[in-house]
């Protein structure tokens, strides 16, 4: 991200702001709620449109990009996990069958057992699960497409802190088992630490760096 | 000089004699208004004015439009109807816009769906000779499908938009999987055609037993057999089936550019409280 500034009307959430991911690396953004973290990611997919700036990905602007295939490359997760209508399974093919994917029984377990979760899901209706089984199984859904980069947003802020355990698990084992770059954000200072390589504070009121 | 004005009943012999009976119909239904009228005020209902100002206005309108229609039907012009059509297409898709003001471009996505889906229809059926070449028929069927394409449309707006809020999450989620925004709102889409026709598809289902619709018992009324009354009644619940289907898809697929940008961003702001 090349000198990337966001407002909304007045406010200024950030102002500048230049951020590189490099291949495989995990960087945690922390900031005070409400600074714009999840703006940032939002920015980072071209959900929305900085201020002023640019995001580049692989050297190409990402408006450039057709947003089919940059959100395919690249997706953010977002901080509320919404399931879709119908059962696990469907849910998992939801991202695939959009891009008219498939994938096999395996690769659906395989992708569950990554994310700690028992294979007996895929037939439980969606809508029902807990809050850190849906953030997992988006989380899942996500991977199953095989993204080069995974945008996290505040993926265990919702939890209790036996359900952030297991997904905090789930992320490490994505970040170790796959050459993936990981953004996540984070209220929890020591998730960060021991999440990522390098730490990003945003939002501070003299914008971040 | 003298200048011959006619007098009221002098007037009223030179019209039809079922004219005649109606608008003597009508004058003794004044104490029918009356009734509701004490009604309203026993009950304190407060909607006295509303009634004698639609009554008033009401019959002005109506009386003008069975005027022009006399006109209308004496001319045997397809061209003159046709046009008569896509006027009340056009009222419709205002009258959209005036219900759903909150919404942008209502009217530029209305009138497409209205005109290809209700006057389209209109214009197949009589090419096909399903109903008759005349405007006695092809007007009043023509409101009856266009004011059913307006209701599918509106429906289908409020739909879409009311869920781009309330679903904001889910459909950001669908898009943050490289969905289109057709694909973010397919469900959304498919749901509120499908419960646009419901009403009429269970009318359809209790066809003749629990109700009997409106263009047969006018028919009825007006002297037609029951049995052809009873065909059209069918003809046109399938004019409208199909008219609402193709105004719904195509209102949707022209709403979605009123939803997202070409970089596929949703544009619909968040809900204000
Ligand atoms: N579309 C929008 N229009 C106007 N203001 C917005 C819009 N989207 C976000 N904001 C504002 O931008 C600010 C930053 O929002 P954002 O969600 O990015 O913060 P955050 O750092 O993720 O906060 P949290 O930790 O609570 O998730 C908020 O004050 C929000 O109200
Ligand atoms: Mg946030």
């Amino acid at each position: 991200m090349m000198g990337v500034t966001m407002a909304f009307g007045e406010r200024v959430l950030f102002r500048d702001l230049n951020l590189a991911l490099n291949h495989g690396e995990t960087i945690g953004i922390s900031g005070p709620s409400g600074g714009g973290k999840s703006t940032l990611l939002r920015i980072a997919v071209n959900l929305v449109s900085p201020t002023a700036g640019r995001v580049l990905f692989h050297g190409k602007d990402v408006t450039e990009w057709d947003p089919r295939e940059l959100r395919r490359s690249m997706i953010l997760v977002p901080q509320q996990a919404s399931m879709f209508p119908g059962n696990v399974r469907e849910n998992l093919l939801w991202g695939l069958r959009i891009h008219r994917l498939e994938a096999s029984e395996e690769r659906l377990r395989d992708v569950l057992s990554q994310v700690n979760l028992p294979v007996s899901m895929l037939d439980k209706t969606a809508g029902n699960l807990s809050g850190g089984e849906k953030q997992r199984v988006a989380i899942a859904r996500a991977l199953l497409l095989e993204p080069e980069v995974l945008l996290l947003d505040e993926p265990t802020a919702a939890l209790d802190d036996d359900s952030t355990e297991v997904v905090e698990e789930s992320i490490q084992r994505v970040i170790s088992d796959q050459d993936i770059g990981v953004m996540i954000v984070t209220h929890n200072s020591e998730q960060a630490q021991r999440l990522a390589d390098r730490i990003i504070e945003i939002g501070n009121s003299r914008g971040g760096q | 000089m003298m200048i011959q004005i006619p007098t009221l009943m002098d007037w009223l012999a030179t019209l039809p004699p079922e004219v005649v009976t109606a608008a003597q119909g009508y004058v003794v239904a004044m104490i029918l208004l009356a009734i509701i009228l004490l009604l309203n005020r026993w009950q304190g209902l407060g909607v006295g004015n509303k009634l004698i100002v639609g009554t008033i206005r009401g019959t002005i309108q109506i009386i003008l439009m069975a005027l022009i229609l006399v006109e209308i039907f004496a001319l045997e012009d397809m061209i003159i109807i046709f046009a008569v059509l896509l006027f009340m297409a056009t009222f419709a898709a205002y009258t959209v816009r005036g219900n759903l003001d909150y919404i942008p471009g209502v009217f530029r996505t209305s009138l497409p769906g209205v005109i290809v889906g209700g006057v389209g229809v209109m214009l197949l059926v009589t090419f096909l000779g399903i109903i008759q070449q005349r405007g006695e028929f092809i007007i009043p069927m023509g409101g009856m499908v266009i004011g059913n394409s307006m209701g599918m449309t509106s429906l289908i707006l409020d739909r879409m938009w009311s869920n781009a809020q309330k679903q904001r999450a889910l459909m950001e989620t669908a898009l943050a999987l490289g969905a289109t925004p057709l694909q973010a709102t397919e469900l959304t889409i498919r749901e509120a055609i499908r419960s646009g026709m419901l009403p009429n598809l269970n009318r359809y289902a209790s066809l003749g037993i629990v109700s009997i619709p409106g263009l047969m018992s006018g028919m009825i009324i007006g002297g037609a057999n029951p049995v052809a009354a009873a065909f059209y009644q069918v003809i046109i619940f399938i004019m409208i089936f199909l008219a609402t289907v193709v105004c719904g898809i195509i209102v949707s697929r022209l709403f979605l550019r009123e939803m997202f940008n070409d970089r596929y961003q949703l544009t619909v702001p968040p809900p204000t409280e």
